[in-house]
Formats: structure tokens, C-alpha cells, sequence
């Protein structure tokens, strides 16, 4: 590998701007053979990935520059952008367009001194507390997650989608929900800005398709509006009936009553109220009592 | 059984007079099976936030709602607005007018609001709902409450859950024998034998909830009280030979009622 082009790196601004933008963003895996991840994130970035990150645990940084190099290469050409799992060492070398970092990777303010305003980090996080800690830090966007148990990280408690939510809560910067997602909507409408996958497209039988899927599933969940159901801030698209929310929520309109901004919907208005953006829902149903 | 042996209640005739709670059962498996050895046929039910997340089976999926009258509660509600709103809801819900009215005016012992539930009942009754109050063993009260329109009045016989038995026998004996619409003794009854104590007084009904969803083998013991309940109907048919002696409550004013400066 020769000496990398610097002229076509992104600046600084150009680098967040694109990252807001941002709604696909694809992890390679640790079973892939190294030869083959170029094709893969190839292919990933065909379909509409908007970030990838090179994440091998097993091999040690040194040898994985010149991939990390290459993929850098691919993912500017095909307008995405590149980040490098833990080693700020390896974002260096390759002069990645960032690095991520889990909570007990290189401190985030160490990374920042070494890496310069330029590269982007983020972070893992896992719990709220995490969540805020983390926007006193110089990083640029922040996971959370596992979301549900996955085979990726088989030692993480899963979260939920209630941690997406509460994440989206305190945080001045991108979120990035992430762990055991094979779909593009769950995430955006718990709150996050991307969906961040790993075995949904790298074991994709194709994965420029399985990455085009998610990204228009995550897209389309973006122009979702909060609302608070049942006293939790969620999130409900455009023009959506409360029988359509019903739906949603995998309940018919038998035995539930739903009450939106404190007046009870009549069985004949579920499938016409439209549910506006910041409404107060209430769905109840029969529980046992005496 | 006759058609005299029957209640009614609002739109619904009902055969038992044991109406069956279903909070607090061991599953919902063991909740079916106690309504069914049970024979009730009006069942209570509380209404409460959908879980968005996770799992959403409830102590009612063994149970066919369509068999049954639903007495839906208004536990939980603090005011008569915040009665009426659950009430709107439990309607919404299960398409039935029926409403216990609950208003909790002492958190620790769950003991009824008086004037609260007087409002919400009074509020419920002009909306069309068939409305069972939930109310203190006072007297008084119960009449105000029969009065306002209640279908039932429903004195506690102790605070809800306690199974502490008829507190204070000569109280709901009063109300027994007092109120103008039937009467069905709510809360705290714990035994068999205080179910049939207040049948063989005249109540028209129990409802039972923690006396056999806490009970050892609740499906057992809901046949008990099933048992109590028929025995206590029975022998207050019959005439209790108590009751013929005179001056049996052997109560009288202590001030005179002469001379009272009216009329």
C-alpha cells in the first residue's frame, strides 16, 4: 500500500455533517475471513451502509493496518465513512476517518489528544448513566446497546429498546443503537439516529441487499414524531390511526380502550384519529383485580 | 331455584351469589379453574396500562370474558374524576356498563373515600352506568349511596385483602337489614364462614378475591365459599330462630328524642 491520498479526506465538518446524516452503519464481524471484508464492506456500502467499522478482536492491530487502509479507500470512494474498532493506534496508521471505543477502551479524551479534532470517536454505552457521562467527553456520537442478546457479544446484558429511548433522552450528540437488529425501524422509532448491525448484513446471504433493506427502513423511521404512550416517550410516523398504533403494537381493538390527550377514542374513530405529534396516549386493557 | 332466588343487578340476573375476584391468583391457570368450581358468574377486573415491551399475558388469558357479567373496579383512583376516568375506560374496554366504584381515601388501609365515592356514584348513575359502590360499613352512607341510584351497595366487611372477617358484625347487619337495594359484602371476608355469616344475615351477595387467591388450594377453597354462600342463602330463607327473639340488637338512644327544639 502506498502512500494514501490525503487531499480527499473529509475535513473535520464534513465528517459531522455526514455522520448526522447518517442512518445505516454496518460492523464487521469476527468470523469472516480477512480477505474477504473488502468485498463485503464493498458491498455493504453499495447497498446504502453510511459508516462502517472494521471490529476484529482476535488479530492484534499491526496486522490488520493495510486492511483498515483499503477499507478506508472503499468506503470514501463510495461515500461512507470508516471507523476502526479500540485502537486509536490502527485509526492513526490508517488514517481512518475515526475510531470507536468501548467503555474500557482508551480513554475518549486520551483518544481525542491523539487523534486531533479531526476523526470521529464514539462510544459504547450501556446503561444511562454511561449515556450521560458520556456527553462530557470530546466524542461525536454514542451506541447503545445490546439492544437484544447477540451472538457478537455474548457477555452483554441486553438493554432493550428502552435504553435506545432513555439515551435519546439526555444526549447532544448521534445514537447509535446497536445488538441483534434485523430491521431498520425498531431502533429509529425507540429514538436513535442509526441502526448499527453486524450478522444482518455480514451473514446476509447478499449484503448489498440486506444493507439497501435497512437503510430504507431506517430512513423511512426517521420522520417519525414523539409521543408518550403509556407515560414513556416513543415514537409514531407521520399520519399514523391509533388502530394503525394499536397494530403496531401487536394489539386488535378488542379489550383495550384507548385515551389520547385525556379523551376516550370511540371503536368507530380508531382507524380515522391520527395520532399528532407530542400526543398523550394511554392504551389499557383488563388485568385481574378484585 | 326459583326466579326469587336470583339477584338482579342492573341488565344482569344472577343465579351465585358469589362474585369472584381475580387479582392476586397463584396463575391464570388456577384462576379459571376457581371460577369455574366457584359457579360465579360476575367476575371483578381491574383496568391498567397495556405493557408495551415484553411479555403481555395476563392472569385472564385462560379466562373467555364472554362467559361472564364484568364487574370492572375503579381501584387506584384517588378522586371521583380520577373513578370516572377509569370507569370510561373499563367501559371502553369491555363494552359493559357495570362499574365498582373504588375511591381509596387512606392509602394504608385502603379504606374508602366517602364523599368520593358518593360523587363518582351519583356521576356514574346519571352517565348510565350500573354502579356498585364500594363503601365503609356505615349505615348511613348506604342509604345515601341506594339513594343516588347504586345497582348494589358493597360494604367492607374489613380492609381489602386483610381476611380479617366481618369487623364490626352489627354495622353491616344494619345495613343488611336497612338498605332498599341488595347488598353485597365487599372486602376482608377470610373464611367460609364469614362468607355464610352475612349470607345468613341477608346479604344478597360476597364478592370474595384474596380469600381464594390466597388461600392454600384456592380452587378448594372457592368451592368452600361457593358452599358457604348457598348454605348462608339457604338458612336465610329459612329464618334464623335468632331472630325471632325480641330486642335482638338491643340498641337505644342514650339522649331523648322528646324535646328536640324543631318542628
Amino acid at each position: 500500500m502506498g502512500e494514501l491520498d490525503t487531499a480527499l479526506e473529509l475535513g473535520s465538518e464534513q465528517l459531522r455533517n455526514r455522520l448526522r446524516a447518517s442512518r445505516l452503519y454496518v460492523v464487521t464481524d469476527d468470523v469472516s475471513l480477512l480477505d474477504s471484508l473488502p468485498g463485503l464492506v464493498q458491498a455493504a456500502v453499495a447497498g446504502g451502509a453510511d459508516l462502517v467499522q472494521l471490529r476484529r478482536k482476535r488479530e492484534p492491530w499491526t496486522e490488520l493496518v493495510d486492511l483498515a487502509r483499503s477499507l478506508q479507500e472503499i468506503c470514501r470512494r463510495g461515500g461512507a465513512l470508516f471507523l476502526v474498532n479500540d485502537h486509536v493506534d490502527l485509526a492513526l496508521a490508517a488514517r481512518t476517518d475515526g475510531v470507536h471505543l468501548g467503555q474500557g477502551d482508551t480513554a475518549v479524551q486520551e483518544a481525542r489528544e491523539r487523534l486531533g479534532e479531526r476523526p470521529l470517536i464514539g462510544l459504547s454505552t450501556h446503561d444511562s448513566e454511561q449515556a450521560l457521562q458520556a456527553q462530557l467527553l470530546p466524542l461525536d456520537y454514542i451506541a447503545a446497546g445490546p439492544v437484544r442478546a447477540t451472538p457478537t457479544k455474548p457477555e452483554g446484558v441486553a438493554v432493550g429498546f428502552q435504553q435506545v429511548t432513555a439515551a435519546a433522552q439526555v444526549t447532544r450528540v448521534p445514537v447509535v443503537a446497536i445488538g441483534g437488529l434485523d430491521e431498520g425501524a425498531s431502533a429509529i422509532e425507540a429514538g436513535a439516529d442509526m441502526v448499527a448491525v453486524v450478522r444482518a448484513v455480514c451473514a446476509a446471504p447478499d449484503p448489498r441487499l440486506a444493507a439497501q433493506r435497512l437503510r430504507r427502513e431506517a430512513q423511512a423511521a426517521t420522520s417519525w414524531r414523539w409521543i408518550r404512550l403509556n407515560g414513556e416517550p416513543r415514537k409514531s410516523p407521520p399520519g399514523e390511526t391509533v388502530l394503525e398504533l394499536l397494530a403496531r403494537l401487536g394489539v386488535g381493538r378488542s379489550g383495550v380502550a384507548v385515551e389520547v390527550d385525556g379523551r376516550i377514542v370511540p371503536g368507530e374513530q380508531l382507524g380515522t384519529d391520527v395520532v399528532r405529534e407530542g400526543a398523550v396516549v394511554e392504551v389499557v386493557h383488563f388485568v385481574g383485580g378484585g | 331455584m326459583t326466579e326469587e332466588d336470583r339477584l338482579h343487578l342492573g341488565p344482569a340476573t344472577l343465579a351465585s351469589r358469589l362474585i369472584h375476584g381475580t387479582g392476586k391468583f397463584p396463575s391464570a391457570q388456577v384462576l379459571a379453574q376457581s371460577i369455574a368450581v366457584s359457579g360465579a358468574e360476575m367476575i371483578t377486573l381491574a383496568v391498567r396500562r397495556l405493557h408495551l415491551d415484553g411479555d403481555r399475558r395476563s392472569e385472564l388469558e385462560g379466562l373467555d370474558l364472554a362467559r361472564y357479567h364484568l364487574l370492572p373496579n375503579t381501584a387506584g383512583a384517588r378522586s371521583a374524576e380520577e373513578a370516572i376516568r377509569l370507569a370510561h375506560l373499563a367501559r371502553a374496554a369491555g363494552l359493559s356498563d357495570f362499574i365498582k366504584v373504588e375511591v381509596v381515601g387512606h392509602e394504608a388501609s385502603l379504606l374508602p373515600d366517602p364523599l368520593a365515592t358518593f360523587e363518582a356514584t351519583s356521576r356514574l348513575v346519571a352517565e348510565g352506568y350500573t354502579v356498585l359502590p364500594y363503601t365503609s360499613d356505615d349505615v348511613a352512607l348506604a342509604l345515601r349511596l341506594a339513594e343516588a341510584g347504586a345497582a348494589a351497595v358493597m360494604p367492607g366487611a374489613a380492609p381489602i385483602g386483610s381476611t380479617l372477617g366481618v369487623l364490626n358484625p352489627h354495622n353491616i347487619r344494619l345495613i343488611i337489614e336497612e338498605c332498599p337495594v341488595p347488598v353485597i359484602v365487599d372486602a376482608g371476608l377470610g373464611a367460609p364462614s364469614d362468607a355464610l355469616r352475612v349470607m345468613e344475615w341477608g346479604a344478597a351477595g360476597v364478592l370474595v378475591n384474596t380469600g381464594i387467591a390466597r388461600a392454600g388450594n384456592p380452587v378448594e377453597m372457592a368451592r368452600a365459599f361457593a358452599a358457604a354462600v348457598e348454605a348462608g342463602l339457604l338458612a336465610h330463607g329459612a329464618g334464623l330462630a335468632g331472630d325471632a327473639v325480641e330486642g335482638r340488637r338491643g340498641f337505644g338512644a342514650s339522649t331523648p328524642a322528646a324535646g328536640l327544639p324543631v318542628g
